[in-house]
């Protein structure tokens, strides 16, 4: 499906989009030295819905995530939420970042109250709306305790609820489950896919894994290779209620493989890119 | 291998390292009492522990205890009140910290205790010279240490305070402060050691205070026994001192 | 960190590499600034009266006596003393230094005996040891060069050991499997991996020495650049104890520098 038609069934079905990437641009450098990291990128995501970007290493995705979420001023084009054009981080976007982002002189549920405290929530209040997400992570009685006595995969879900208690419009998410190890990376997908179920939680995922995009996503965006461009973007019709039981269904490898086939040809660009740098040797 | 061995593996060395300690003295009394060392100028080591004693009661060991101390926590608390917002100076402004961080560290080096003369001109036989002293001596510690922790905070946990639209000072209380305090207390830890040393030198150098002006005055009545037992008497509350310091330090480490 | 340690070079561990020459002149500038600044408010300060009679003397006054000094035989007699107590507590407390590490870092059981005494005993207010030392070896130099050398005993041989423990694991056994003889182990294989530990524990000890020497003429001695600050103090010749202490601070941190460009460390 092409960006073009995608937009028609957007204007069709009569809703606005939440978040709209307008012909984003952004440059590092100037000169001969400079680095196109996004060459003009548009797609919108629907209330409610879960969209993934996904691209080989070195596309631009995280630059997109940073743009988004504010952290990025300098750009060309727009980001609008809500048809407002963003003007630093948005209070209405949620941001959960791929490395290692607890607190870690905070125990659990201090952790994720955190928003709530600098909104200035009473006490009680946050205490019960942190349980709540806790809960909904899958971590009900690890409330006490420090992140140091946490997995991995135990403080990514901290993380996860830390940026849900505020109630985000919109769920940012730059590859939090990259350190994850495989099974870990399907049960939590498992539990994000039910959150946003639950919680019509309009979701935005950057990722570079294939599988996960599509057991997760309504829709895909395909980045294309530094610089990075839209290349396509593939509606995911796999039906809903979902679990990861969907992974070892036919239209998901179907799926897979399509995508792969675009994504294949970017990564190659990409391996070749690190290659030619590597033998290059000196600094360039 | 079954436990108790393990720890008795481990017992040994300690054993073996105080037993010689003791074992030291335990010659030394001997070869004092037959007369092959000198005992007007190495007092006999029960007669040193005899004078702990009457040190304690005689001395007003307390008073003496309360007057250091006094000097002591007044410096500490000056070194962090000053120190910690220095160094968070230095870490807010690249081109302050890329001028002046040099001079910082070469003032950790400096040997700037020997300026004492000029703050007893300034201030007299004085607690407060004691405490300028060794406010300036434990200063440059802490100030390195806080701008080192602060800049070595990882970025993600500064990008999740951006992402919610943190101000700068909750920016700094809650994030950049708790993240870098296992890095500054170490500085604190070093900053305190060179305060205690330099309190109870400067105290012994000017013939003032609290413990140094025990042993001074120990010393000039030629009370020999009293001066080695006050001398160790203050070592021993350093050494204490030092490992409470270290045990924190471990304690705040794991805050990983 | 070693209980008495130094800070490491936080400019090093601080991307300072990355400064460039633009960065370089405004960094420059700065300090010259702050320099200058400072300067102005001294002397400013020194003509206002505000503070008791001398205790801010005239830049110019200091500068004068710095000559004085400078030029004077006296000093370089005193600095002659001061000089000759350092090199030898050094000298002594080193060579101790370096044998008791080695020692306490090549065997570990020894090493968990006793090294505990000379980690915590270092961080302590040793010049209070004075007394005795004048006990054992009299009033004149022989009792500073006796503090001096406990002093920096302690730093040398915990840098030794440490130095001794961090040898790689791996050259020794390397070093074993060719059969080297004891001897060609000591020489070929430790001398070359403990040369900067070694090295940068004697830099250390040289600032504690100084300052030991130094303070310990303070308080009781007829010789040395310690004796002569005190002379000056009670002369209450302010300017030239700012003076003295100038001179002092600037021997010390150009012995530092030096002996951190021959030995290979750095500060």
């Amino acid at each position: 499906m092409t960006l073009a038609t995608s937009a028609a069934v957007d204007a069709a079905s009569g809703k606005q989009p939440q978040l709209v990437i307008d012909n984003v641009f952004k440059q590092f450098g100037e000169g001969p030295g400079s680095v196109v990291a996004i060459d003009h990128m548009s797609f919108n995501v629907m209330p409610g819905e879960f969209v993934s970007v996904i691209g080989p290493s070195g596309c631009g995705k995280s630059t997109l995530f940073n743009i988004i979420g504010g952290l990025l001023d300098e750009y060309s084009g727009d980001v609008l939420i809500e048809r407002e054009r963003i003007a630093g981080p948005h209070k209405a976007v949620g941001m959960v970042f791929q490395e290692e982002s607890t607190f870690p002189w905070r125990n659990v549920i201090d952790n994720v109250a955190f928003p709530l405290e600098l909104l200035g929530v009473n006490k009680s209040e946050r205490l019960d709306r942190a349980h709540h997400f806790i809960d909904l992570v899958g971590l009900k009685g690890f409330e006490k305790l420090m992140p140091s006595a946490l997995s991995g995969g135990m403080r990514q879900r901290v993380s996860i609820a830390r940026t849900l208690v505020s109630k985000p419009q919109i769920l940012l998410m730059d590859e939090p489950f990259a350190a994850l190890d495989e099974q870990t990376r399907l049960l939590l997908g498992d539990k994000i896919t039910q959150i946003q179920q639950d919680l019509n939680q309009t979701t935005l995922l950057i990722t570079h894994n294939l599988t996960e995009a599509v057991q997760l996503s309504d829709r895909i965006v395909v980045m294309t290779y530094r610089p990075g461009k839209v290349k396509r973007i593939v509606d995911i019709k796999l039906p809903r209620p979902r679990t990861s039981d969907v992974v070892s269904s036919d239209a998901f490898g179907h799926y897979v493989a399509e995508i792969w086939a675009d994504l294949r040809e970017e990564a190659t660009r990409g391996m070749a890119d690190s290659e030619s740098a590597q033998r290059g040797g000196s600094r360039g | 291998m079954a436990s108790p061995s393990l720890a008795q593996h481990r017992a040994i060395p300690i054993i073996l390292g105080a037993s010689t300690v003791i074992g030291v003295f335990v010659v030394l009394e001997v070869l004092l009492r037959i007369g092959v060392v000198n005992k007007y100028v190495v007092p006999l080591p029960s007669q040193v522990l005899l004078a702990l004693e009457r040190i304690i009661v005689e001395e007003n060991i307390f008073g003496r205890m309360r007057e250091t101390a006094y000097e002591m926590v007044v410096s500490c608390v000056m070194v962090i009140i000053l120190g910690v917002p220095i160094g968070s100076l230095l870490y807010r402004w690249r081109s302050l910290r890329q001028a002046v961080l040099d001079w910082v560290a070469a003032m950790a080096a400096a040997p700037l205790v020997l300026a004492f003369p000029l703050f007893l001109v300034m201030f007299g036989r004085s607690p407060t010279t004691v405490i300028v002293m060794s406010v300036i001596t434990g200063l440059a510690p802490i100030i390195i240490k806080t701008t080192e922790g602060l800049l070595g905070v990882r970025p993600v946990l500064i990008n999740v305070g951006r992402s919610l639209k943190l101000t700068d000072w909750q920016m700094f209380h809650m994030i950049l402060l708790p993240a870098a305090l296992p890095t500054i207390f170490s500085g604190i830890r070093l900053s305190w050691t060179f305060v205690l040393i330099s309190v109870v030198g400067i105290e012994f150098l000017i013939n003032l205070g609290g413990l140094g002006q025990l042993i001074n005055d120990l010393s000039e009545r030629y009370d020999l026994p009293g001066t080695y037992g006050a001398i160790g008497f203050v070592i021993l509350v350093s050494v204490a001192f030092f490992m409470i310091l270290e045990r924190v330090e471990t304690w705040l480490r794991p805050a990983k | 960190m070693a209980a008495t340690g130094q800070v490491k070079n936080p400019t090093a561990t601080m991307g300072w590499a990355r400064t460039g020459r633009s960065s370089m002149r405004s960094t420059n500038m700065i300090r010259a600034g702050i320099f200058f600044g400072m300067a102005i408010c001294w002397e400013a300060l020194s003509r206002s009266g505000l503070l008791f009679r001398d205790v801010v003397p005239s830049l110019f006054s200091i500068w004068a006596s710095i000559w004085k000094l400078v030029s004077s035989p006296v000093f370089y007699a005193n600095l002659q003393v001061t000089a000759w107590e350092i090199f030898a507590s050094l000298a002594i407390g080193s060579g101790l230094g370096i044998a008791v590490g080695i020692i306490l870092g090549a065997n570990r059981f020894l090493g968990a005996a006793y090294e505990p005494y000379v980690y915590y005993l270092a961080p302590t207010p040793r010049i209070i040891f004075f007394p005795v030392m004048i006990m054992w070896f009299g009033v004149g130099v022989a009792s500073k060069i006796a503090l001096g050398a406990l002093s920096c005993f302690f730093t040398v041989a915990l840098s030794t050991a440490g130095g001794m423990r961090e040898v790689d694991k791996v050259l020794i056994r390397v070093g074993r499997s060719f059969r080297a003889t004891p001897w060609q182990m000591a020489t070929k294989i430790y001398l070359p991996a403990m040369r900067a530990p070694v090295l940068n524990g004697i830099r250390l000890g040289f600032g504690t020495a100084t300052v030991t020497c130094l303070l310990a003429e303070t308080k009781l001695s007829n010789q040395g650049l310690g004796y002569m600050i005190m002379q000056i103090y009670a002369r209450f010749d302010m300017p030239s104890l700012y003076g003295l202490l100038i001179i002092v601070f600037i021997i010390a941190g150009v012995g530092n520098l030096i002996l951190g460009k021959v030995t290979g460390t750095s500060a």
